[in-house]
């Protein structure tokens, strides 16, 4: 009697333990779709970015991160030199830039497993971390061969951190789960690393390193190896965990539509320094630099002298024309080298336009490739030749005698 | 039609010549029976190997085992073995000689083969470490007795064998350290540490299980090793005897003892073929 009673209770237990889990599942899934809705009408309100920008600067948090002068070499090789970085509270934040630009070595630096050869400052949350070693730091490192650990399960790969902060297996199991939920890989729990996957491996190593709740994730090119499907998706994933967690991410990419897609934040470094910083919209549309404007994607630089600045409009000689545009800012002296720059797809074909706020050239067309949504055609114009992007086909039939674009998309900037 | 034509011409011609050329050969190589010749080769040489073992077996309980014939069968040399008993010190001896050089092998092996496999430049290293793998056992056992005894002047005792072993056995457990840690990705020890983990926590619960393989089989390497190392004991052992030192002599002296030494040896594979069995399906089991 008193066993069937004992086991009546137990059962009693069991199935509320039961009803709580599925609960917190339920809750969970509710909070994620929640989630998503934000998501995309966050996406959509990036199209005004300056309200956002100026949400931004009122939120005025401390720091969270702060590189204060570092430099770092290897051997002879400098692979830092002289960086100053800081990232807010809850910001994603992007380090840019091509291999060998010292990008990965900033990040080891941040995660502690490469001391700077030199650094005025290193502070994560305000406190100083620069002889602290890597695993006593509160950040850690999605990296970009994964480094899950062979030997263990999926679910033992996760729970690591847990268990080497001494989390009983209890507690471990339910956090580990529930960080692989987040990332949408539950029932592999008990499987193999081999058994996976590149794209679930890829989300597992993000579940491992945000399991233990750090200060700061970050990413080391984390979807180099996906393909570009998979690569567009885990994007949106990114986006929506960074905003779940409102952790500060610090995101090393070589890839400009990564890095303009998800940042709040963009340092685009080149041969060890930083090239230029700024929100996405800034690098995109204010390069302030030939280097910048090039790898934002600016397909016709044309290099010549400046000739006035009146207010913001900067005319510039090359090669003979005239051409007129956007000055960002700074001093700058009539007769030194500039460069004039305008993307593909802000340039028309046809006769100068009637409205007195454009460049107007003469042009021949030479060849073009078929790129299916548009047609990449290039022309020779006095200034060279000039890539345009054509989304109408039909633009290209015939002889337009020119090529015109607005002086406001016209970027003038420093060689 | 892609390319040039022409091209495509020569190309057919030559690999019409090396048809030609081929055919021969190809023929030997397609014929269906080679799997069987193959096959029987393999028995032949698995034959060879534990055929003599189960005669040896066998042997160890007959009359009179150096005739050749089984029969009558007994267990009465068995019973003189038990008797006698002075082949019990030695074969203590060398289990503890070969579980401390074992164990030895697993640490010393352990320590080389990573710092090895976290050199710019292991090359040299390498080549030291595996230099005695080719030195003759009795040109090792010489000089290691003429530095030790007459240069030295160390009086020779188990702690000499036990270097003789270290030496003899080092080499193939650094070599099967090194298969694995050769393989190792260091990376993983950062993820370690960026995920929290001390030097020592990260070297047992991530790298260490992951070289285990390797380190368990350094271990038993070692330990058969030393188990039946001769040739360079005669050299070092002072006074001392172990198990195959033992059975040397007594094959060598009398022919009284040597039916003796058919039991024994049948008794130490009894025991050793089981461990060893139970030790490798301990250290594979995971794996399958």
């Amino acid at each position: 009697m008193a066993c069937w009673l004992l086991a009546e209770r137990l059962a009693d237990r069991l199935s509320r333990v039961r009803i709580i889990r599925d609960g917190s599942v339920g809750h969970r899934r509710a909070e994620r779709r929640r989630s998503l809705i934000t998501t995309t009408s966050e996406r959509s309100s990036r199209a005004t970015p300056d309200l956002k920008l100026g949400e931004k600067t009122k939120l005025n948090a401390p720091p969270i991160l702060e590189i204060v002068h570092a430099t770092h070499r290897y051997g002879d090789t400098v692979a830092l030199d002289d960086v100053s970085v800081a990232a807010r509270q809850g910001e994603f934040l992007t380090i840019l830039g091509e291999s060998g630009s010292g990008k990965t070595t900033l990040l080891r630096m941040i995660s502690g497993l490469e001391r700077p050869s030199e650094v005025q400052a290193l502070r994560l949350n305000g406190e100083d971390v620069v002889d602290l070693p890597a695993y006593e730091r509160n950040c850690t490192t999605v990296f970009q061969s994964y480094a899950l650990f062979p030997h263990l399960t999926v679910g033992k790969n996760v729970e690591y951190g847990l268990r080497v902060r001494g989390v009983p297996a209890g507690e471990r199991e339910e956090r580990a789960r529930a960080a692989l939920g987040m990332v949408r890989l539950e029932d592999t729990f008990e499987r193999r690393i081999h058994q996976l996957s590149g794209g679930q491996r890829q989300r597992v190593a993000l579940a491992r390193a945000i399991v233990t709740r750090p200060a700061m994730l970050l990413l080391d090119e984390p979807l180099g190896a996906l393909d570009e499907k998979l690569r567009q998706d885990m994007q949106v994933e990114l986006m929506e965990i960074h905003k779940r967690l409102s952790m500060t991410f610090v995101y090393i990419t070589h890839s400009q539509e990564e890095a303009l897609t998800m940042s709040d934040r963009i340092i685009l470094m080149r041969r060890g320094k930083i090239a230029q910083e700024g929100t996405p919209q800034e690098l995109f549309d204010q390069p302030a630099s030939r280097f910048t404007a090039a790898f934002m994607g600016v397909e016709n630089l044309m290099e010549g002298k400046l000739v006035a600045l009146q207010g913001d409009r900067a005319r510039v000689e090359v090669a003979g024309q005239v051409i007129v545009g956007r000055w960002p800012g700074g001093v700058i002296n009539p007769g030194e080298d500039v460069v004039a720059g305008v993307r593909a797809e802000r340039l028309h074909l046809g006769p100068p336009p009637a409205q007195a706020e454009a460049n107007w050239l003469p042009c021949s067309l030479q060849g073009s490739i078929y790129k299916g949504k548009y047609l990449d055609q290039t022309a020779t114009t006095p200034v060279g030749e000039i890539k345009i992007r054509l989304w109408e086909q039909s633009a290209a039939q015939g002889e337009p005698g020119g090529i015109w674009w607005k002086q406001s998309d016209c970027m003038v900037m420093r060689p | 039609m892609i390319g040039n034509p022409r091209l495509q011409r020569l190309a057919r011609v030559d690999t019409h010549q090396l048809d030609q050329r081929g055919r021969y050969w190809r023929r030997l190589s397609g014929w269906s029976g080679w799997g069987r010749v193959g096959m029987c080769l393999g028995f032949f040489a698995i034959a060879m190997i534990y055929v003599p073992i189960a005669l040896l077996a066998l042997m160890s309980i007959s009359q009179s085992p150096l005739s050749g014939i089984p029969y009558p069968l007994t267990l009465q040399h068995y019973g003189t073995l038990l008797s006698d008993g002075r082949w019990l010190l030695p074969l203590q001896k060398s289990v503890i000689m070969g579980v401390v050089v074992a164990f030895t092998c697993m640490l010393v092996a352990t320590l080389v083969g990573r710092a090895i496999t976290r050199m710019k430049r292991p090359g040299g290293v390498l080549i030291v470490s595996l230099i005695p793998l080719f030195v003759p056992g009795l040109t090792m056992g010489a000089a290691l007795f003429i530095f030790l005894r007459t240069m030295l002047d160390l009086k020779l005792g188990l702690w000499s064998i036990f270097v003789a072993h270290m030496v003899w056995a080092l080499p193939f457990a650094l070599l099967l350290v090194l298969v694995v840690a050769s393989r190792f990705d260091l990376r993983l020890l950062e993820a370690a540490s960026d995920l929290g983990a001390n030097n020592w926590q990260r070297f047992w619960q991530i790298e260490f299980p992951i070289l285990r393989p390797g380190i368990m089989g350094a271990g038993i390497f070692g330990f058969l090793l030393s188990f039946n190392e001769l040739l360079r004991s005669i050299f070092v052992r002072g006074q001392e005897t172990t198990m195959p030192i033992y059975n040397w002599a007594m094959a060598a002296s009398q022919q009284s003892q040597v039916p003796i030494i058919f039991a024994l040896a049948t008794i130490i594979l009894l025991v050793t073929l089981p461990v060893m069995s139970i030790f490798f399906w301990l250290l594979f089991r995971k794996a399958g």
